[in-house]
């Protein structure tokens, strides 16, 4: 079996499970997004559905829209507060108490190697930065509030074995970003819709940071789960933070997968995908001297202290061009107050960056730091799909955290190689 | 329970392949309004392709698809074709738009290969959705398909994901008094 597979077999009960078999896993958590919870609670409530199954197994997670830019998300945080309270929810990251969903709970240990999870939001894939999975239920998350479980049918696997080592100054996000077009281009193939995509090869270079970049950009191109098999070093980590046992779990050898595929990663360039989707990814050369607006860098995909160091480093000494504002979500409490001990904080600030609060920033439907329209953007969001985060004629640019912060000081589109 | 109708006989309905949710099935309002009401979305029902379809086809009638039916998981769409009474058969369709369907109730198959080739729009088909027949009686066509999964009949049965925690949660209150 793969891993996936056997993970959905162990939680279901059940001694092996093969795709297109439905079942209904036992969830190591449940996690409800801030901005879903109060048509749940309303749904449940209609039905007279008062009482959670599993309550103790329930994340609520603000970091959707944290700092509440209307009256409405006020509102909104206010019933889910009541929400929590009423459902007997502990595991209640407010505002200020965790972070981005998709990254603290495997930065602190809650979520381990081997565990799954239903989330109501699809970037739960990110749980597979440290080898478990989390599976996007949308609107039935209700169910699995109320019932404890829902219906999963086993997904194929696609195996991406990456070789060779990045360059210095190329990232693990690059890797992605290069992997959509070549499947755009068809000079790989692989139907994406519903698969686990397993990365196998040489995989010790990329550390949890790498990891969770590496499964941000095939979500954006129909992966339903992503799993980077956990190194030594991911174990360590997990064993270090680890508030229980777990057990990693890897692919048999003779696993079946649906496609298997081969990534040359040698000579990989620095990729910055072109505006409409991340499949429109070129070596950061074709697009060089673009004049950009807004920055960002954050997101589930390049959220951790990893990314924001690397940021660092390039901003450090420097200021933002005059044409551009940046701004910056940390991905977690913890590595907020990292950023200010290790003086990191400093260096963003003293750049003229503006720091947002731990969460999806402008990436979630534009609650906070949008563009206008025919503005020109340069960031790491998940995915540049017209309208990501503002107005759907701006110009949405993606790259790794290196080339956005290279571009904020520059004013333009800038391989950070190359920056003087 | 037993009286569930998994066998539809009526009109078809046929479209082509890469049928997006937003304006292909419904308009893109309907979805951003986050309108979910059936009798909101039924005169809207495949309103940019064919106007007031939602006039003409009859309880029965069955939508036969290309492939990629329905990208966008979306369910508007879906709730319109439960309260008409609508089957859907495509060639293919993204995970996230089946499990929409289901969720939303729809007699739904999925991989039926070649199903677009096997009929045209107004020929007489009836489709079996618990077995998975296809039949086009115009043509006098019989094709075996994968039929709705047995997990997954209880939720269509129920009309849905609405419908199946609104007997879980009547099961539970009986069983708890």
């Amino acid at each position: 079996m793969t891993a996936v597979e056997k993970v959905l077999a162990a939680k279901s009960g059940r001694n092996s499970v093969k795709p297109g078999d439905v079942v209904s896993p036992d969830p190591d958590y449940i996690m409800i997004h801030d901005g879903v919870v109060m048509a749940a609670k309303r749904e449940l409530d209609a039905l007279g559905i008062t009482r959670l199954a599993t309550p103790d197994k329930v994340m609520m997670v603000t970091d959707h829209d944290v700092i509440y830019g209307s009256a409405r998300a006020a509102e909104r945080g206010a019933f889910n507060r009541k929400a929590a309270a009423q459902w007997g929810v502990k595991n209640f990251f407010d505002v200020g108490r965790g972070g981005h969903g998709h990254i603290f709970p495997m930065e602190s240990g809650l979520l381990l190697p081997g565990m799954f999870y239903f989330d109501n939001d699809r970037h739960a894939t990110n749980a597979g930065a440290i080898g478990a999975f989390g599976f996007r239920m949308g609107t039935e998350i209700s169910r699995v509030l109320a019932t404890g479980t829902n219906w999963v049918m086993v997904p194929k696997t696609v195996r991406l074995t990456l070789k060779g080592r990045l360059q210095s100054g190329v990232h693990a996000r690059d890797v992605g970003f290069h992997f959509a077009a070549m499947l755009k281009q068809e000079k790989l193939s692989a139907d994406l819709d519903y698969r686990v995509l397993e990365y196998a090869g040489d995989l010790e270079q990329f550390d949890l940071a790498s990891r969770a970049a590496l499964c941000s950009t095939p979500t954006e191109i129909r992966a339903y789960g992503v799993f980077v098999p956990p190194s030594q070093a991911i174990i360590e980590h997990a064993r270090a933070r680890g508030q229980r046992l777990f057990t990693a779990v890897y692919s048999d050898a003779d696993a079946a997968y649906d496609a298997d595929l081969m990534l040359d990663i040698s000579r990989l360039e620095p990729q910055v995908s072109l505006p409409g989707s991340v499949e429109n990814a070129v070596d950061v050369s074709k697009v060089e001297g673009t004049v950009i607006d807004h920055a960002f860098i954050g997101s589930c995909g390049s959220g951790m202290w990893e990314d924001l160091v690397t940021a660092a480093s390039i901003l450090k000494g420097r200021r933002l061009a005059p044409n551009v504002r940046l701004f910056v979500a940390p991905g977690s409490e913890t590595t907020n107050r990292r950023l200010a001990s290790e003086g990191l904080l400093g260096i963003f600030i003293e750049a003229g960056a503006v720091m947002l609060p731990p969460g999806c920033g402008p990436c979630n439907d534009a609650v906070i730091g949008p563009v206008h329209s025919g503005e020109v953007s340069m960031s790491t969001a998940t995915n540049n799909n017209a309208g990501r985060f503002g107005a759907k004629d701006a110009q949405l640019y993606l790259g790794s955290p290196a080339t956005v912060a290279a571009s904020a000081v520059a004013g333009k589109i800038t391989d950070a190689r190359k920056l003087n | 329970m037993s009286e569930f109708q998994w066998v539809l006989k009526g009109r078809c309905y046929k479209l082509g392949h890469d049928v997006w949710h937003a304006g292909g099935v419904v308009p893109s309002w309907i979805i951003t309004g986050r309108h979910f009401d059936p009798k909101d979305i039924i005169p809207h029902l495949f309103e940019e392709t064919d106007p007031g379809f939602h006039t003409r086809c009859k309880p029965g009638d069955i939508i036969v698809t290309g492939k990629n039916f329905g990208m966008g998981p979306k369910m508007n769409g879906y709730i319109a074709m439960q309260a008409l009474g609508l089957g859907l058969v495509c060639e293919s369709m993204p995970f996230l738009a089946y499990r929409a369907a289901i969720g939303c109730g729809v007699r739904v198959m999925t991989d039926c290969v070649n199903a677009t080739d096997l009929c045209d729009t107004g020929d007489e088909i009836e489709v079996n959705f618990r077995d998975g027949f296809f039949i086009n009686h115009t043509r006098d066509i019989r094709r075996e398909y994968p039929p709705i999964p047995d997990a997954l009949m209880e939720i269509v049965e129920l009309g849905g994901n609405a419908g199946w925690l609104q007997q879980w949660q009547a099961k539970r209150a009986t069983a708890v008094s």
